[in-house]
């Protein structure tokens, strides 16, 4: 018997996924318009794309365990296909955003 | 070492565009038999990625400074400006792509048409983004070539 579910660990993570895409191209657009924030980022690490890696990297594992852990642990409930919308919506807006900026703004 | 350090870059990413493709197929026909196949193949793909990320970030971060200045001076500095600038950061969300991939493996997809469906979206993802990282790739060294070839 098929079934149409899937994991509150795929939503979490799905979720997470989707949020850090978006922060990644907002980074993106602040490091670039603002030499204080790239000097900031160079600090950290050495080199401002090193840093920004690191932020999203930890961004997406950090609330991906965080949205897991809602409802009292049960996680978030979502269909798939509005789960697979949002994920795709997300990278396709963080893709215009990071192209756009770069090919018009920059 | 420059030139092993780029072909390691290129060889994993490439790997993992073509687990992602690999995976997209054997996705399609997921069963009993095929699911621990599956899985192991997710994970290789997100460790292909890594590899790719980390490789290609050390050469970003160490040398590509020389190249850019070769770009900038030559006929392609868009190479550099759009090419190379829109690259560094899409392909972080290729790097959380692939790292999501097994997580989403961990679903059993022989059961759940759902979760099926969520693993194709994911590896075409990894798969179409991988392959626009391969093109910018060979866009940005081809900003480096003609920049060198001899007026």
């Amino acid at each position: 018997m098929e079934n149409t579910t899937i994991s509150k660990r795929s939503i979490a993570f799905g979720l997470a996924l989707a949020v850090a895409c978006v922060v990644n191209a907002i980074i993106v657009v602040v490091k670039e318009k603002s030499e204080a924030v790239m000097g900031g980022m160079k600090k950290v690490t050495g080199h401002h794309w090193t840093t920004h890696s690191a932020i999203v990297i930890v961004l997406f594992l950090a609330l991906g365990g965080l949205f897991g852990l809602t409802r009292g642990g049960r996680g978030m409930e979502m269909t798939t296909s509005r789960l697979i919308g949002i994920l795709l919506s997300a990278i396709g807006a963080a893709a215009v955003i990071i192209i756009g900026f770069y090919l018009f703004v920059d | 070492m420059n030139e092993i350090i780029l072909m390691a870059h290129v060889l994993f990413g490439v790997a993992c565009l073509v687990t992602a493709a690999w995976l997209f197929v054997d996705v399609l026909h997921a069963n009993e038999t095929n699911l621990a196949r599956i899985r192991r193949m997710s994970w290789g793909a997100a460790a292909f990625m890594w590899l790719a990320f980390l490789i290609g970030g050390y050469w970003y971060v160490t040398s590509y400074k020389v190249d850019k200045a070769i770009i900038l001076k030559g006929p392609w500095p868009f190479a550099h400006n759009m090419v190379m600038e829109t690259k560094e950061h899409l392909v972080i969300m290729l790097l959380l792509v692939a790292t999501y991939l097994p997580i989403a493996a961990m679903d059993n997809l022989a059961k759940s048409k759902d979760a099926r469906k969520l693993m194709l979206w994911v590896t075409a993802m990894i798969a179409l983004l991988a392959l626009a990282m391969d093109g910018e790739g060979a866009i940005i060294s081809m900003g480096v070539k003609v920049a060198l070839l001899p007026k």
